[in-house]
């Protein structure tokens, strides 16, 4: 299987000016991972679903590889 | 540094109710353990003079008559006035902006370039119509909106895609730099392949449910004042300290030098827990001017760039025993929310038990506005998609709807014991008894004339825990007065009158004995109100600063009373001994003790005093014209569970607004985009259709209390099943299956149309 586009799987290999709807809600009962997730992310950074680059915004997409990520 | 992060396990697809439901902690350090205190509890439900009744809002008077300000309404001396110019286009790159016209007229006094026409991907090009192209502050409005029409921008319009059909064409332009359409995920328990070989029945068809904009009736935005390095912004958020992350981060300032403030907002529905790109913009022209500015967007902008639910499609086949036991669900589902991930849902919905079940789910993006959390993210798609199978399957075996759901409903895990999160069994014949279920006609209402009756019904569930990282204070002053503080944010749903119920419930006072504040990033941390998370972390979190408060008022009076302070009571505006309430004093009485030295207690989120899971079931009884393709509802019955009610009038709104909310996604709102260029063609309130008071049915509520569990958030849960019970009604009504929302006459229509060349059941 695929690694899931959409996941909320986020590691600490992932940019830390990623953001999700949960990370603000912090609902911490519902720790179980979903392959597949109605969620939306953006970039801490621009505030919209673009990263400072100017490509899409995803935990497939925001890794350390991704020249404008940060830890 | 790197921040500490919380890896979170892979877990299998567990069947479980409320799973759905909100993100876990992700990339956030695990919230601290709650301090060590004394057990804390709510009174018993005897003793509860303020909990569970029906309790006006405190402000409801102050929003009545226009005192309440809201971010719309505040106005700083010398403020200054933002608008944004949005790209006209859809896609298109961006090959010039020049701003000097703009920069020349009188009472400009800020202008800013948002896009690059040298940057790369998005930041030289637009995705979506409306995406922002550049910023102006000026004196007035009308000079603001002038300067926006003199900045000169030159497009060069690309080939746009406005449906998921068109991005996942095999000829479709490559619009996005990874591809058009997400990797597949899949998900899967049993084998499907098998359960369906062994099935009775099996329903195939395809269901779809459409975009959904958010229509906030506050539009976003903000009013940024800075003070040298310091910002304070006043912001319609349901977030304030989400907000200043957003903000603070944006700007790479410390969140030490930000303050966000929300005193009202006009509503949210999950567009405002995050992006919050127009006050960023809002701070910058701000900081350029050097003078507060106030950027809140137009209507048509809320259309075009604050969110929306995301279109659902699924392909499914479902199959059930000769028995009515549900044997497996298969999809292939997809959908799009414009130009970012994010339009998953999950199939089938979680509260019936499917044994085998695939889902195969693949994003599609398009260039419009991306999604944002909407109002149960991704829940009423997915139960209308389930809710309509299961009436199809129902027909297959000649089945009362209402006896298959029961057949295969999700009961306790323990049969032996209640679950008091997964009620549906209790519920479902509770709600078949207040609708007439009894006298549901089958499929196709037989009565002669153009005007159909029928009934349906659907289930839903939710979450609703508090979060552990949620912080209160609260202090007793010397004269007797309460503050209570917390820096949540009321979006609309009564957060305010909760903090003060909780407060006064606690100290044995009245209502108007103390004082909430909320709404600040300067009070203790709170969550964002998303995922109906709030009332959880809210009361429990207050309760147990509150309580830490008055014992250490009672520490202060017991020896005047000579007894030990656990002896001591708070009630009816007195502390008095438990076993001798005559014995004691006025509360006035027992603040003096304390001198001139308040006395301030924190609270942290502690166990025992919320809970998570709900469980609820709507029915619908409708009418349609098969003539003209009308549906009237005319009532909605609704039975749902909260855990304990905290305040009951402001429980049934949040069922009353649900419902509505839930009623414009069945019959009426659909974003519609042009198909060539991707504009959207009804961006106003206007042609995009929201229901009006005469679209109101209605509605019944039985809310079930469950005074022994704590609150559990009801934000999400009434808004789920609302479409899937109408659309289930109008197939009954009209014997003809409508497989798609909204439930317009031109759909219902098409559908009569197509029954009668070939068939939809």
């Amino acid at each position: 299987m695929t690694e899931p586009y959409a996941s909320r799987h986020i590691t600490l290999n992932h940019c830390s000016n990623l953001r999700h709807k949960g990370m603000y809600v912090t609902d911490t009962f519902a720790s179980e991972r979903q392959e597949i997730e109605p969620t939306a992310y953006w970039c801490l950074c621009t505030q919209k679903s673009f990263g400072p680059d100017g490509h899409p915004v995803s935990p497939g997409d925001c890794k350390s590889s991704r020249r404008c990520c940060e830890h | 540094m790197a921040r500490r992060r919380k890896k979170l396990e892979a877990g299998s697809w567990k069947l479980e109710a409320g799973t759905q439901q909100q993100p876990p902690p992700a990339a956030q350090a695990a919230p601290p353990p709650a301090p060590q205190g004394p057990p804390r509890n709510w009174p018993p439900v005897a003793d509860r003079t303020l909990i569970g009744k029906s309790i006006k809002r405190l402000d409801g008077p102050d929003k009545a008559q226009g005192k309440a300000k809201y971010t719309y309404d505040i106005i700083r001396p010398g403020m200054l006035y933002g608008r944004l110019l949005g790209s006209p286009h859809a896609h298109a790159r961006i090959k010039g902006i020049d701003l000097s016209a703009a920069e020349k007229l009188a009472g400009v006094k800020a202008v800013l370039a948002l896009k690059d026409p040298a940057g790369e991907g998005a930041n030289g090009k637009a995705f979506y119509q409306g995406d922002e192209i550049a910023a102006v502050a000026a004196t007035t409005e009308e000079i603001a909106e002038d300067a926006v029409r003199l900045i000169k921008v030159e497009y060069e319009p690309l080939q746009a895609l406005a449906t998921a059909a068109q991005a996942m064409s095999a000829d479709a332009p490559a619009v996005f730099p990874k591809g058009n359409v997400s990797q597949q995920s899949l998900q899967q328990e049993g084998d499907v392949e098998a359960a369906l070989k062994s099935a009775a029945h099996i329903v195939e068809g395809t269901y779809s449910t459409q975009v959904q904009t958010h229509t906030s009736l506050e539009t976003h935005g903000g009013i940024c004042e800075w003070e040298g390095e310091k910002l304070t912004a006043w912001v319609s958020t349901q977030a304030v300290h989400g907000a200043r992350d957003g903000i603070a981060g944006s700007l790479k300032i410390p969140q030490t030098n930000v303050r966000v403030i929300t005193d009202y907002m006009g509503g949210g529905f999950g567009s405002k827990l995050g992006f919050d790109y127009q006050v960023v913009v809002c701070a910058r022209l701000a900081k350029l001017a050097n003078a507060p500015v106030k950027l809140m967007l137009n209507r048509k902008e809320e259309h075009l760039v604050t969110g929306n639910r995301p279109s659902a499609y699924a392909k499914v086949r479902a199959g059930v025993d000769a028995k009515g036991k549900l044997v497996a669900f298969d999809a292939e589902t997809w959908g799009t929310g414009g130009a970012g991930a994010g339009a998953a849902f999950r199939v089938p919905y979680p509260i019936y038990v499917f044994p085998s079940r695939r889902q195969r789910h693949r994003d599609a993006y398009t260039n419009a506005g991306p999604q944002r959390a909407f109002r149960a993210p991704g829940h009423p798609q997915a139960s209308f998609i389930t809710e309509v199978v299961l009436d199809e399957l129902a027909d297959k075996l000649r089945l009362d709807p209402l006896e298959l759901r029961m057949r295969n409903v999700l009961s306790a895990t323990d049969p032996s014991q209640e679950d008091p999160s997964r009620q549906w069994r209790k519920y479902f014949p509770m709600g078949a008894e207040k609708i007439g279920w009894s006298k549901r006609h089958p499929t196709g209402d037989p009565a002669s004339g153009p005007i159909k009756r029928g009934m349906g019904c659907a289930g839903n569930t939710w979450g609703g825990a508090g979060s552990r990282a949620t912080r209160a204070n609260c202090q007793i002053l010397p004269d007797g007065s309460v503050l209570a503080r917390i820096g949540t944010q009321d979006i609309g749903t009564g957060t305010r009158t909760l903090v003060a119920i909780v407060a006064a419930e606690t100290m044995g006072l009245p209502l108007t004995g103390v004082k909430a504040e909320i709404g600040d990033t300067n009070y203790p941390f709170a969550p964002g109100s998303g995922g109906s998370v709030t009332v959880a972390s809210v009361s429990a979190t207050m309760r147990i600063a509150c309580e830490n408060a008055r014992d250490e008022l009672f520490a202060k009076v017991a020896p005047a009373l000579g007894v030990e302070p656990s002896a001591l009571a708070a009630k009816d505006g007195r502390i008095q001994v438990k076993d001798a309430p005559s014995k004691g004093m006025t509360w006035r009485e027992a603040c003096k003790l304390l001198g001139v030295q308040p006395i301030s207690a924190d609270g942290a989120f502690g166990p025992g005093l919320s809970s998570t899971g709900t469980s609820g079931v709507q029915f619908a009884d409708v009418e349609v014209d098969i003539e003209t393709g009308v549906t009237r509802v005319k009532r909605i019955v609704c039975v749902q569970d909260c855990g304990t009610i905290m305040d009951k009038l402001t429980a049934e709104s949040q069922v009353y607004g649900g419902i509505i909310m839930g009623l414009g996604f069945a019959l009426y709102e659909n974003r519609i985009l042009d198909r060539n260029t991707a504009r959207m063609v009804n961006p106003n309130m206007e042609w995009y259709l929201l229901p009006g008071m005469s679209d109101i049915p209605e509605i019944d509520i039985t809310l079930v209390d469950q005074p022994d569990r704590g609150p559990v958030g009801l934000g999400e849960p009434p808004v789920i099943s609302t479409a899937a019970a109408v659309a289930n009604a109008v197939a009954n009504a009209i014997g003809v299956r409508v497989r798609k929302l909204p439930l317009s006459p031109d759909a219902i229509l098409q559908a009569l149309n197509e029954e009668r060349t070939g068939g939809t059941l």
